[in-house]
């Protein structure tokens, strides 16, 4: 397999509403990556273009043919990558299998998604769409259901405190405050500001929530041959790691509804591909659509024993300063989060995180770096495991 | 009232025995593809539950929806809406039946299915 590295990277701001079509988003993501590659001139071997909800959202299909024809790369081939709200780390997979396999050396994937023109209740039923259509679907169930059950167990079982939960919401606050392409970055909160907000699917609160999001996010991805010999000036970001596994589709199937086993499997993948350890990591972007699930996530990843997520947030060990940087960017809760781009949108601000350019929220020495994307909830997990060559 | 004599059913692998909830084309445990339909039982207890109160469009109750997992002794769990009077009365352990009912709306079309209820309804009290 030939080495796959990151040579360029680039995204929009987070909003709801963004202006512009689908396609102003992702064209935008896409040019400042092609710009930072420093590959303007350049014809690319393919583009995958991540999006969940084109035909729903932006009544526009075949999506990645007019991103195509947008970014004058005709005749590259292309295709739409849709896998739920994991459509942007799968196309980095799909890219890196491309390039390490030699069928390609030069390959954009951009990530685009937008959420604000249809009404938020049609959003929440759309997105209610990946649960199982007869078993969980029909029956009225929501993601934020999905969170609210998930979080109502794991109280029971570990003890969770509402101060640990909100915590979470504090640093991702906080640190989105520092990220000027952040959808929330005007807004910070407090352990009492969660504590207090509107209950949307108890025990689960507004705060506890990613919101609805606009946004695009792309890199450039490379052999690390073809990066030598284009004469790439910034570091080079290898993907060291990669991994993905899927789990039952209803959440009640699982073998404990409370463990994500796809995130322990797919992240034993991805460390022992990148021959790396849960404690080699300086910064995660983890998939935080709501709170409690970075909590279980940054344990299943390896990162904290069963049960003491919500003690280390609290205690700041996943803080910029912490032990391990988890979601620097603000994550999916301040960042935002626009399905499609979300992907991309984590791995975009680790490449910042690994070259030294995230200003503020710049995580000190970081050397490796972690992502997790969702497709579903915990049906399928797929991680990037990315190194500062 | 034929509708209230409807059983919750589980698909039983004539394989390897698992039951499985929903029905699947190959068998989780096994890939078996031959299933013998089974009865889930009359009582389940409930694991953990929400309640939502943005429900999605098509839901015609009133909010909060409730919503819960429910396991059967024989360790196959639902999920499902939970047709609770009283708040207080969700807890996790509660001893819950299914229950036929119409569900939502989807795409304009009624959808029915089990929800659950307290195995011991309280009757409520003369004022």
């Amino acid at each position: 397999m030939k080495d796959v590295v990151i040579i360029g990277c680039g995204m929009t701001k987070f909003a709801r509403p963004l202006p512009g079509s689908l396609m102003d988003i992702a064209s935008e993501a896409s040019l400042k990556a092609i710009e930072d590659a420093g590959v303007g001139d350049r014809d690319f071997d393919a583009l995958y273009f991540a999006n969940m909800c084109s035909g729903e959202f932006a009544h526009q299909t075949a999506a990645a043919t007019a991103l195509v024809d947008e970014l004058g790369l005709i005749p590259a081939p292309t295709h739409r990558i849709e896998n739920g709200p994991a459509g942007g780390a799968t196309a980095i997979r799909e890219a890196f299998a491309g390039i390490a396999s030699g069928m390609y050396d030069l390959v954009l994937v951009t990530g685009g998604e937008k959420m604000s023109t249809v009404p938020g209740a049609v959003v929440t039923d759309l997105i209610s769409t990946m649960l199982h259509h007869e078993a969980e679907y029909a029956h009225g169930a929501t993601l934020p259901g999905f969170a609210g059950m998930l979080t109502r167990l794991y109280i029971e079982r570990y003890g969770l405190t509402e101060n640990q939960l909100a915590a979470v919401a504090v640093k991702n606050h906080e640190n989105g405050s520092k990220n000027p392409y952040a959808q929330l970055s005007h807004k910070r909160c407090t352990i009492e500001g969660v504590k207090d907000s509107v209950m949307i699917a108890d025990p689960i609160r507004m705060y506890h929530c990613c919101p609805v999001s606009d946004g695009g996010a792309s890199v450039v991805v490379c052999s690390a041959e073809k990066a030598r010999e284009l004469g790439v000036k910034k570091p080079l970001i290898k993907i060291a790691g990669l991994g993905q596994a899927t789990d039952t589709h209803t959440l009640q199937e699982r073998e404990d509804p409370a463990v994500l086993k796809s995130v322990q499997l797919a992240s034993r993948q991805a460390f022992k591909m990148a021959g790396l350890k849960a404690k080699d990591i300086d910064a995660a972007e983890v998939h935080d659509a709501f709170e409690i699930l970075e909590i279980v996530e940054s344990e299943d990843a390896g990162f904290f024993p069963k049960g003491e997520g919500g003690k280390a947030a609290e205690e700041g060990k996943t803080a910029l300063d912490g032990e391990i940087a988890i979601n620097p960017s603000g994550g999916l809760k301040a960042r935002g989060h626009a399905l499609g781009a979300t992907g991309l949108a984590q791995v975009v601000e680790l490449v910042w995180q690994l070259r030294g350019e995230a200003g503020e929220r710049q995580v000190k020495g970081a050397k490796n770096a972690f992502a997790l994307n969702f497709g579903g909830f915990g049906d399928n997990s797929v991680i990037t495991v990315l190194r500062r060559v | 009232m034929s509708e209230e004599k409807k059983k919750m059913i589980g698909f039983k692998c004539k394989k390897c025995n698992r039951i499985n909830y929903p029905k699947r084309a190959r068998c989780l445990s096994c890939k078996g593809t031959e299933f013998e339909e089974v009865g889930l039982g009359e009582e389940c207890e409930l694991l953990t539950y929400t309640q939502i109160y943005n429900p999605p469009a098509g839901y015609k109750g009133d909010p909060p929806l409730m919503l819960g997992i429910v396991q059967f002794p024989n360790g196959v769990r639902a999920l499902g809406q939970l047709a609770i009077d009283n708040p207080k009365d969700l807890k996790i352990g509660a001893k819950l039946r299914p229950v036929w009912g119409m569900l939502r709306e989807v795409s304009g079309k009624e959808v029915f299915g089990f929800k659950f209820e307290l195995a011991k309804k309280q009757t409520p009290k003369l004022k």
